[in-house]
């Protein structure tokens, strides 16, 4: 390994040190980190810039970006929170009928969209629902957490890192909802299980406070009803580009850009009112992130680790989606799944690149995929679904304390996890 | 005219004081806000009234104006009741409330003095305060109005009526039995 390579991997793992104890923002962390790779001559704005392989996947950057854009539009529709109080009135306002269709809303939106942003959406009026049953609104909002974290896992689309490994595999939106949707639906029916388990004492039924739920109007929700049609459309025909992608010779970030032009031309809506739903912050880590990856990449540093890790795999393929599967879910509780994908997937790349096309070792990306989405869970800092969460429930009174979190997201991402080998096991292997 | 001239006494409010007392201020006294008081009862900071509804308005619904729409009269006993057994040293707890701290000016400072403070703080009043760190009160941004009007020669019933009588005057006849 020549000197500029040792040095690369000093700077990455100082900045990735960094961001995982957070001793300083995890943007100034990872874009230090590329500053630092320029500057020791591992990048340059040829590899940084023109090559998705050593620098900016620019497919990764403009999906999140049109996406974002998209959910700036639709969340001023009132749909979250028309689609919460419908689902509360539908369940009869029972509260534990209540958590498993606010359960379902939010796994099946966070398939559809960011996580995060669907928390945000669903935690406000789940509050409010809570509010009138008169029941402790905590259980609920750990159990949209979780869901949004297992819900993601079933798209492309549905959580950062399924992003990254798409773009890096080449894989299409419809291989993700193939090849991960239906595990993770039995998982929702499962995880849905254990509430009534693990919340079992959150669901004391008040007919009193049910009626004041069942009077809520959720149509004073949406008070622009265009607005709403058309921002609907826009999903639906975004949805379809996607599953069409191939077939349309459309990557997706051409298809959540055409979207997102499409629903601010529709909408009329000012400038400031979406964009003020990009996370700016977010992007400029990911564009961090790739430039340091990408600078072990070109000065052959993932090839050589590559390299180490297909001699140590052989073809024992089930042993390795077993590592990568556990690994990831360990490694995703504690630190951000988002570098850590980042990083880890030019290596399966290789991995699977050696393999020859062989299922055993394409089957690799969706253990990655798996291990890192749902070991999110494991914590109350292991994604940022939960992270959000336990925010919003701090500023409305309702503190969740790491250990309280963590007591139920460990318990759900072990038996997702463990589920999830079986599945690998019986379809691939 | 000097501020010895102009000063006024106030209606306070304490950290112990009720959040329902607060709201009465600001309703009775048709106010911007409520002066909280040191210890000694000598005011000292003033929290704006629309941070007094923040004890009303839930989070949530502050955080997702969507949800204004829904929150219909069946919330509404909530809504009063969410005043109940709440504390002024909640609302200065809370990091989000815009405390403001309340400049002070001397007893023979003058009108365009106390004016010029009022202007530079964007305060709606000052404490006034002597050399030895007493307080006789405040000048509010009302009286020093009232009085340039005065001064102009424009001084209307209403106008005198507002350098005449002391706000806690007029919170003392409004809400009858003594708190």
């Amino acid at each position: 390994m020549s000197v500029q390579a040792v040095l690369a991997v000093g700077v990455f793992v100082v900045a990735y040190l960094l961001i995982a104890t957070e001793r300083v923002h995890r943007v100034a962390a990872a874009l230090g980190g590329a500053a630092a790779m320029v500057v020791i001559g591992a990048s340059g704005s040829r590899q940084a810039f023109f090559s998705e392989e050593t620098g900016v996947d620019w497919n990764v950057i403009f999906l999140l970006l049109g996406m974002m854009i998209i959910v700036g539009v639709l969340r001023q529709t009132g749909v979250f929170e028309y689609l919460a109080i419908w689902a509360a009135k539908r369940a009869g306002a029972k509260p534990f009928r209540v958590m498993v269709m606010l359960v379902v809303i939010t796994a099946v939106a966070s398939a559809l969209l960011d996580n995060v942003t669907t928390v945000l959406l669903v935690a406000p009026v789940t509050l409010l629902v809570c509010e009138r049953l008169g029941v402790n609104p905590v259980p609920y909002l750990i159990a949209e957490a979780l869901a949004s974290n297992i819900g993601g896992t079933a798209t492309l689309i549905g959580d950062p890192p399924n992003i990254i490994i798409a773009s890096r595999a080449g894989l299409s939106f419809n291989d993700f909802v193939l090849n991960l949707a239906p595990i993770v639906t039995i998982l929702l029916v499962v995880f849905i299980g254990m509430c009534r388990v693990l919340f079992r004492r959150a669901f004391a039924a008040d007919p009193e406070r049910a009626a004041k739920v069942m009077a809520l109007q959720e149509r004073d929700a949406i008070t622009d009803s265009r607005l709403l049609a058309r921002s609907l459309a826009v999903l639906a025909l975004v949805t379809i580009g996607f599953a069409a992608h191939s077939v349309l010779a459309l990557e997706p970030s051409t298809v959540a850009l055409l979207g997102a032009g499409l629903i601010v031309l529709l909408s009329g809506l000012p400038a400031r009112s979406y964009l003020a739903d990009v996370e700016w912050e977010t992007l400029a880590f990911f564009m961090g992130l790739f430039v340091m990856v990408g600078a072990l990449v070109h000065l052959g540093v993932i090839e050589q680790l590559g390299q180490l890790a297909t001699r140590a795999v052989g073809d024992h393929y089930l042993v390795a989606a077993t590592g990568l599967l556990v690994g990831s879910a360990a490694l995703s509780g504690i630190v951000d799944n988002i570098p850590y994908v980042a990083t880890m997937a030019p290596l399966v790349k290789d991995l699977v690149d050696a393999g020859g096309g062989a299922p055993q070792a394409h089957a690799l990306w969706w253990a990655l995929a798996l291990g890192a989405d749902l070991g999110g869970n494991a914590t109350a800092v292991g994604a940022s679904a939960n992270v959000v969460i336990t925010g919003i429930a701090r500023r409305n009174g309702h503190p969740i304390s790491f250990w309280e979190f963590t007591k139920y997201g460990l318990v759900v991402a072990a038996v997702t996890v463990s589920l999830s080998w079986p599945y690998l096991w019986l379809r691939y292997y | 005219m000097q501020a010895r001239h102009l000063v006024e006494r106030i209606p306070v409010v304490r950290r112990e004081t009720s959040a329902l007392e607060a709201a009465r201020i600001v309703a009775t006294l048709r106010t911007n806000g409520v002066v909280v008081a040191d210890a000694d009862g000598h005011p000292v900071a003033l929290v704006d009234g629309t941070q007094v509804l923040r004890l009303v308005v839930p989070r949530y619904v502050r955080e997702d104006p969507l949800l204004a729409h829904v929150y219909d009269e069946a919330g509404a006993d909530e809504i009063g009741a969410r005043l109940l057994g709440r504390t002024v040293g909640d609302l200065l707890d809370d990091d989000d409330v815009a405390v403001q701290p309340l400049a002070q000016v001397l007893p023979d400072d003058t009108l365009i003095e106390i004016a010029a403070v009022l202007v530079r703080e964007r305060a709606p009043m000052v404490v006034v305060r002597d050399e030895a760190g007493t307080s006789s009160g405040v000048v509010t941004l009302a009286r020093v109005l009232a009085a340039v009007l005065a001064l102009a020669g424009q001084a209307d019933p209403g106008v005198q009526r507002t350098l005449a009588q002391d706000l806690l005057d007029l919170d003392t006849e409004g809400q009858g039995p003594a708190r």
